[in-house]
């Protein structure tokens, strides 16, 4: 059995950004994670803010790592190649309530180091967003947008081109510890991974790992939260993030963000569920971010509306339901070579790098391993061919004639790319994989016409065969069989009219 | 750069017929900008039949009936650039298209006929809640993978919508060995034609229920069931209607929007009763020598109806390559409440012009009427009509007056 | 007795009603034109369709080629016809107009391509 130094339980974007710390070191490190691709649970189901800290306790880890994801991000965008735009934020109010928040809040973020925030007036917004509602507002100029999907992949990839390896399609079961052979045996329905090192960055399924670990099985509360998706062309009217005053606790609701490709997003509201993978979307909760909605942005109309998600926040609480801060630890008396990262939620994607470095530094003091002199921060991020001046283009299309080929009309993407994408370093290849790499299906058309021309060349990029095709999960087939042909199932049937 | 005298942005149906009547007008200079590695458009895909009754009184598959026109094209010699998608087109004319054999081009366009058609509207356009599944497919796409991918899409199928290729597609399942549950359509009424209803539905049993829609999507993988509901008169699910369907496939068949990105972004107004670009009776945008025909303009229920539009197109686009310019059209076209999707938004009073529209919900003995100030220049008793079928009525110059709006007015 | 149709001749789907005894048509009504006739007449005495479907090709530029048959069918036989399409598989290149099945099962209608298919 292959002996692994570490193993990283989860592909989130914490799961990530600590694979990537770790192939600073020269170790062997395997990340496994229950799903096809990285980022499928919570990381990617956020608003995609890098948040400024100006909610957060002052000294608890949510402010510290918030604040120092915060100031470094420009730097760790540029290495990865990820799209990030230092907007900043509004946050409005329309009450005397709300300025009460408002005003409690700066004073915590000007606590926690968080800097600029300013009080503005009606006049101010206007100037600022038009399309934003609000008597008043405080402008917060650290925050920004990111796509968190696309941050995870960079991290991993960045991981992947160190050395890392990822394993998909390994739900973990259950964790042995070998106290004769000072190792750990983590099993998945794949088979066991034998390790020293386990580092549990499993997110929603944190406490679980926890407890077969030997850490409590913290409680934790799922808050769920949907969201619409609009059009670019709604785009057009949101420059900046929009966000309610916070309630007395710190909590926001329903707000509008544009995304770092030019959609917005519209979400999300918040209530308890007690379901690990209840993702889906419900009426009445749409309708009420349509109601919601429209105060914090004006152009919310059905016209725009592309695409709706849902996502959890599963935050610690105590037996009061009180939310706690991040827990972080490690216990080499009790759980040797371990390090347990549970309740990580918002604002974990800003987060993410900082508590990646503080659980690795946990691991570093301990094993003292060598330095990795090889490690390259920077991954290779070609320009999208959407983003490419004419020149540009023509010259990509000279060098790579499939770059003259659009796949996905929405979202101009060419042949190229998807090959690109179908071939990465993680070796993900469901449909939603290459949609997360490329943009390809994600324009207002849904895939319409770009998606059968994606699952094809998924096959024949990879020789497999069409029933073969996943679209998101392990069981997400998308075809039945040929029509006609070998095995085609219709032969069997019998079908009737009706007189 | 190169000049040519008729750009012409898809070689769908439209597009063809635009370019085959441009020819026979004397435009020589036609250049067609297809997507596809073939042209024929959308056509390729439809396999049923009953095309070409009204275009050449037979009637054909759509591979056949867009194959007549592909080979007129062909023995006018109508150069078609195909695997080449059109990334931009400019105010003032400029065409900037890209394909893996010819690169970036750019063309300078005497004049320009958008022909792009339409696409699907999606799951998410109309918010159906429930989880993400592989299964759910729209129509369309459910159409191209079976008929020419060769791919089945699944085996249990539930349609929400009775738009014409909902239908067809629930027969077409049907014939390749799937179980079609049901088709279900929120409005009170098909939104396909009735004919539909009954050789794609009635003959193989499949039951149509109106004044229903899917109200859940369930399964995490696959596509393991749909809750159906049936709504009340504001189109609300009724509580306590639910009904759990098991189904590995929904296929969505909930409308058609005009395919019109290029059209605004060469800064053509929208109309905003068809979705379309705004045109006048020789369906110029109001971009000067752009035009517009076919689905892109509006969404047409029968392709004969495009083929004659985008022939109709030819007239003024040829008389624009020629002259530079087209008689203004400042009297604006309205309908009242009971008309949808009415085009030309603009008429000149001084051209034949044809009307084209839809009644907004099924009607019995209404009235047509075309008005100009006191004037009914026009008036049509229809027996029956339905959101379904596009109504158009032509009109000749002579009959019209060059101070009035024309108001469409329908009565029951 | 009163039997209520929706005419499939053409897209205007004419509601017809027809008055009848036995499978006598004592009176018509709705129908725009004579094929309105036509085909309720056809429709009492055996209803009659056509269909469209595909049929297999090997080594073409599709894996598939459109087809549809040449004449009207039985209603009652439809699957009986697509059991004999799906056995059919063709080298490319094919062209509309061929010929597939002649006179499939012997009911007086041919099996046609309507898509040309090359080589891939």
């Amino acid at each position: 059995m292959e002996q692994w130094d570490v193993v990283v339980i989860g592909a989130g974007v914490v799961g990530s950004a600590v694979a990537r710390e770790l192939a600073r070191y020269r170790l062997r490190v395997a990340v496994l994670e229950k799903e096809l691709d990285v980022a499928c649970g919570n990381s990617s189901r956020n608003t995609g803010m890098l948040h400024a800290g100006f909610t957060y306790k002052p000294g608890s880890l949510k402010a510290e790592c918030a604040v120092e994801g915060n100031k470094e991000f420009d730097q760790v965008a540029a290495e990865l190649g990820v799209p990030f735009k230092r907007t900043g934020k509004l946050v409005v109010g329309f009450t005397d309530h709300d300025m009460e928040n408002i005003l409690k809040f700066k004073a915590i973020g000007e606590q926690n180091g968080v800097e600029g925030m300013r009080i503005i007036d009606k006049e101010e917004i206007e100037r600022i967003e038009p399309h934003a509602g609000g008597e008043f507002a405080m402008y917060v100029p650290s925050s920004g947008i990111l796509d968190p999907m696309a941050y995870t992949i960079a991290l991993a990839d960045n991981a992947a081109q160190n050395g890392v390896k990822f394993f998909f399609d390994r739900k973990v079961t259950a964790i042995e510890r070998y106290i004769a052979n000072d190792c750990y045996l983590v099993h998945t329905p794949a088979g066991a991974f034998r390790t020293k090192w386990v580092i549990n960055c499993a997110g929603a399924y944190a406490s679980q790992i926890s407890e077969m670990l030997g850490y409590p099985n913290y409680p934790v509360r799922g808050f769920k939260g949907e969201y619409f998706v609009l059009d670019k062309k709604a785009g057009e009217f949101l420059k900046i993030p929009v966000y309610p005053a916070p309630n007395d606790k710190g909590g926001f609701s329903t707000h509008a963000t544009p995304t770092v490709d030019g959609n917005i997003l519209v979400g999300p509201d918040s209530y308890v569920t007690e379901d690990w993978e209840d993702y889906k979307c419900t009426k009445d909760h749409l309708d009420g971010l349509i109601r919601d909605g429209s105060k914090m942005f004006k152009q919310m109309r059905r016209e725009y509306f592309i695409r709706n998600f849902a996502g959890i926040r599963w935050k610690r609480v105590d037996e009061d339901g009180n939310v706690l801060d991040f827990k972080l630890e490690s216990d080499q008396q009790h759980n040797p070579n371990t390090v347990n990262l549970v309740g990580i939620e918002s604002p974990g994607v800003t987060c993410a790098l900082p508590l990646a470095r503080r659980a690795v530094a946990r691991l570093v003091e301990v094993e003292k391993p060598q330095v990795n002199e090889n490690f390259d921060p920077v991954r290779p991020a070609p320009k999208r061919f959407y983003d490419m001046t004419r020149e540009e283009q023509a010259a990509a299309i000279a060098e790579d004639p499939e770059y003259g080929e659009i796949v996905c009309r929405c979202e101009t993407v060419t042949r190229a790319e998807i090959r690109r994408a179908i071939n990465n370093p993680l070796g993900v290849h469901t449909v939603t994989g290459i949609k997360n790499r490329t943009r390809a299906t994600m324009g207002r058309c849904q895939g319409g016409y770009c998606e059968t021309r994606i699952t094809e060349m998924i096959e024949q990029e990879l020789g497999i065969e069409p029933t073969d095709v996943r679209f998101n999960h392990a069981g997400s087939y998308m075809f039945t069989g040929p029509v006609r042909g070998a095995q085609a199932p219709g032969e069997a049937a019998e079908g009737s009219v009706s007189a | 750069m190169k000049h040519v005298d008729a750009v012409i942005v898809g070689g769908g149906p439209a597009g063809l017929a635009a370019a085959i009547e441009l020819r026979r007008k004397g435009i020589d200079d036609i250049l067609i900008l297809e997507r596809e590695k073939k042209p024929g458009g959308i056509l390729r895909q439809c396999i049923h039949d009953g095309f070409g009754l009204t275009r050449f009184g037979e009637t054909l598959s759509g591979p056949e009936y867009a194959a007549r026109f592909v080979r007129e094209a062909e023995a006018l010699q109508i150069p078609c650039l195909t695997d080449t998608t059109v990334l931009e087109i400019t105010p003032d004319r400029h065409v900037y298209a890209s394909s893996s054999e010819h690169g970036m081009m750019e063309f300078e366009a005497g004049a320009i006929v958008l022909a792009m058609g339409c696409r699907e509207r999606t799951r998410g356009a109309i918010s159906i809640p429930g989880t993400r599944p592989a299964g759910v497919y729209t129509a369309g796409v459910a159409q191209a993978y079976i008929n020419l991918k060769n791919k089945m899409v699944g085996r249990r199928v539930v349609i929400l919508g009775s738009g014409d290729i909902g239908m067809i597609m629930a027969r077409r399942m049907t014939l390749e060995g799937a179980k079609v549950l049901g088709v279900f359509e929120v409005q009170p009424y098909a939104s396909g034609l009735p004919r539909n209803v009954e050789q794609c539905l009635n003959d193989y049993g499949i039951p149509l229920s109106l004044s229903h829609t899917v109200t859940d999507i369930r399964g995490t993988d696959r596509l393991e069931s749909v809750v159906i509901s049936q709504v009340d008169d504001h189109m609300q699910p009724i509580p306590g209607t639910e009904q759990e369907y098991e189904c590995d496939t929904l296929i969505l068949s909930v409308g058609l929007i005009p395919e019109n990105e290029l059209t605004w972004m060469a800064g053509a107004e929208k109309d905003p009763g068809t979705s379309g670009a705004a045109v006048d009776e020789n369906y110029q945008t109001t971009v000067p020598g752009i035009f517009a025909a076919g689905n892109v303009l509006h969404v047409h229920d029968l392709v004969d109806f495009v083929s004659l539009e985008a022939e109709a197109l030819a007239d003024g686009a040829a008389r624009f390559i020629r002259e530079g310019s087209l008689p203004a059209c400042e009297l604006a076209v309205r309908g009242n409440e009971l008309v949808g999707g009415l085009t030309p938004s603009r008429i000149s009073g001084t051209g034949d012009v044809t009307v084209s529209f839809r009644v907004r919900r099924p009607l019995r003995n209404c009235t047509v009427e075309l008005v100009q100030g006191d004037t009914v220049v026009k008036r049509r008793r229809m027996p029956k009509a339905l959101p379904a079928e596009m109504i158009q009525i032509k009109l000749k110059a002579d009959d019209l007056n060059q101070t009035d709006d024309l108001e469409v007015k329908v009565s029951c | 007795m009163l039997r209520e149709f929706t005419c499939i001749m053409c897209p205007q789907g004419c509601d017809i009603s027809v008055e009848l005894d036995g499978t006598t048509i004592t009176s018509i009504t709705g129908n725009k034109c004579a094929k309105g006739e036509a085909y309720v007449t056809q429709e009492i005495e055996n209803p009659m369709r056509n269909i469209a479907t595909s049929v297999l090709i090997d080594g073409g530029e599709l894996p598939l080629a459109s087809v549809r048959l040449s004449n009207v069918i039985p209603k009652d036989r439809i699957f009986d016809v697509m059991a004999e399409i799906r056995r059919v598989e063709l080298p490319a290149p094919v062209h509309e107009g061929d010929v597939v099945i002649h006179d499939v099962l012997g009911l007086g209608a041919d099996v046609i391509i309507t898509k040309d298919v090359d080589v891939a």
